[in-house]
């Protein structure tokens, strides 16, 4: 069953998938083209670390890019045949739902490993100043983890209804709409510091996506 | 004919020295006229100066925390309480050195945080009176900076001597200059060469550091690109032109010719401010009131002595700390996977969470 479901969710999703692959193997390649073996600049290493840095904010973007896209592909198609398919299956929906997530994941673990493959490449060709180390096993875990979790909340509000997904997105404009009618108001209060704290800052859900990103510190 | 030809031939040589004498004089005259009305408005201004200054300090509160003296208009500011705790702060870094604070009060303007009205506060500070205790006593902490009292120190320092104890995230941004910093001298200090660290902290009190801090390719990268803007222009344009094809000597030559005290120094604020925290760890509370009275030289020499150990183990220790305090590479906590797996798992039953097949 598992296999079936891997294979048809690969139908849906592999143009996603080979291209966040090809993304995540280039990306941390791109991320060093300045550390060539040629002969170095004086200024090398800072601007090593500022170009890493830079490059870097693209790791979490391309992370939540793949959790999202693969999560929405994932159940796309089950929405648009009003689920007729699953309920045709002799399976609750519990592990019908466990199976898509797993088949998801499997797919996941191709950007993830090529995040691997590009950061050791990168690190083992370019010319890192004394002082300064790579990082690429580190890099790959976050990387993966980030799109395990990105995955996981797209999947969720992807496997829930419409009014599900309204629900939230409302919930969310209504803290906005606060924040701006106190602020119009001139009401000293802030809702959306807190709650951005507790999303971004750990143990928030979202904190692995945030901070640097750096193939190569120091 | 010959007589009067002789006249006129005096005459002649004679008119332009008398024209050019007189030019003189009206110009001296010109210039003490000047000079009289330079001294009239300069002491207009004083007074001026001193008129605000009354009218700033008057009718205002005056609070005292050991030697610190803070002049404040009538408010809620928590001042009181805020000093006190700001003093406790100031007195365990300063030492006995912190008494020379009494001799610089503080001016502030406690102001309405709900008023729209333009401030005026003149010479004082403005805040705002709804502050909290912690930042009011930030504030005031920050604000008690001896190195007034000191030019040299202040000169070495490049900036402000705030009472901080707050060492690590100043010590990791140090550690990222060792490694990142465009100097020889930099770098050599990061492999354990304690001479260069003297060099790139200017310690040694040595006029010309140009040679001592940067190398051939950096005296070039700063020549060309720091400041090529400034130096590539003018008569300095064919010399520029010679340091960017690969001339040394006229690289140095340029930059040499910057005006002094513009060259940028290889370390920064944070690294001789560390070093003085290093100085003040290792001498104790004392350590401030030996730094003022020692006298002038090398700052290293002065902050050897101040701290009651040799400049080489002063060196050694700052750069020991520097080294210990290096940066998270990877900023994930050690249980961030975990916590992040955590939540993935979280979602996911969220998912599993619908008891029937819905479609809206």
């Amino acid at each position: 069953m598992f296999r079936v479901i891997l294979y048809a969710q690969w139908k849906w999703s592999r143009l996603v998938v080979t291209l966040g692959t090809i993304a995540a193997f280039i990306l941390p390649i791109l991320s060093v083209q300045g550390a060539s073996p040629l002969p170095a600049s004086p200024m090398r290493a800072g601007e090593i670390l500022t170009m890493v840095q830079a490059w870097g904010v693209l790791y979490p973007v391309l992370a939540a890019a793949l959790g999202l896209l693969v999560a929405i592909a994932t159940w796309a198609p089950d929405h648009r045949g009003r689920h007729v398919h699953a309920l045709s299956l002799p399976l609750p929906r519990w592990r019908y739902v466990l199976l898509r997530f797993g088949a998801g994941l499997v797919l996941l673990a191709a950007p993830a490993l090529a995040v691997l493959a590009g950061a050791v490449f990168a690190t083992r060709f370019a010319a890192i100043p004394s002082g300064l180390q790579g990082y690429p096993v580190a890099l790959a875990i976050r990387f993966g983890v980030a799109v395990l979790v990105a995955y996981a909340v797209f999947f969720a509000v992807s496997a829930g209804t419409t009014r599900t997904a309204g629900v939230i997105l409302a919930a969310i404009g209504g803290v906005v709409v606060v924040q701006v009618l106190a602020g119009l108001a001139n009401i000293h209060l802030d809702v959306l510091t807190p709650l951005q704290g507790a999303l971004l800052l750990w143990p928030g859900p979202l904190a692995i996506f945030t901070g640097r990103w750096m193939l190569i510190d120091v | 004919m010959c007589r009067r030809g002789h006249l006129l031939l005096i005459a002649a040589l004679a008119g332009p020295t008398t024209l050019a004498a007189q030019h003189t004089a009206e110009i001296r005259a010109r210039a003490d006229s000047l000079l009289r009305e330079w001294r009239q408005a300069s002491a207009l201004a004083a007074v001026q100066d001193s008129l605000r200054h009354a009218a700033d300090i008057a009718g205002r509160d005056t609070v005292r925390a050991g030697a610190l003296t803070i002049l404040v208009n009538p408010s809620p500011l928590p001042v009181a309480r805020a000093a006190a705790r700001a003093w406790a702060q100031i007195e365990r870094f300063y030492g006995t050195a912190g008494e020379a604070l009494a001799r610089q009060p503080l001016v502030l303007r406690a102001i309405d945080p709900d008023t729209a009205a333009q401030q005026n506060p003149g010479g004082a500070l403005p805040v705002s009176w709804d502050v909290s205790d912690d930042v009011l006593t930030g504030l005031l902490v920050s604000l008690a900076d001896l190195s007034g009292a000191d030019p040299a120190l202040h000169d070495w320092l490049g900036g402000a001597l705030i009472p901080s104890f707050d060492t690590e995230p100043r010590r990791a941004q140090v550690y990222v200059e060792l490694v990142t910093a465009p100097s020889q001298a930099v770098r050599g200090c990061f492999r354990g060469d304690r001479l260069a660290c003297r060099d790139a902290l200017s310690l040694a009190g040595t006029p010309d550091m140009l040679t001592r801090w940067y190398g051939p390719d950096e005296r070039r990268f700063l020549a060309t690109v720091e400041y090529g803007a400034f130096l590539n222009q003018g008569a300095r344009a064919p010399e520029f032109r010679s340091c960017a094809g690969g001339s040394d000597s006229a690289c140095l030559h340029l930059l040499e010719s910057l005006p002094p005290g513009s060259l940028r120094r290889p370390l920064s604020y944070a690294a001789r401010f560390s070093l003085l925290q290093t100085a003040r760890a290792l001498g104790g509370a004392e350590t401030f009131h030996r730094l003022f009275s020692a006298p002038p030289g090398p700052m290293g020499a002065r902050l050897a002595a101040a701290a009651r150990v040799s400049e080489d183990s002063l060196v050694a220790r700052w750069r020991a700390d520097v080294l210990a305090a290096r940066p998270t590479p990877v900023p994930l906590p050690p249980w961030g996977v975990w916590v992040a797996l955590g939540w993935a798992a979280v979602f996911m039953s969220c998912g599993l969470g619908s008891s029937r097949w819905r479609v809206s």
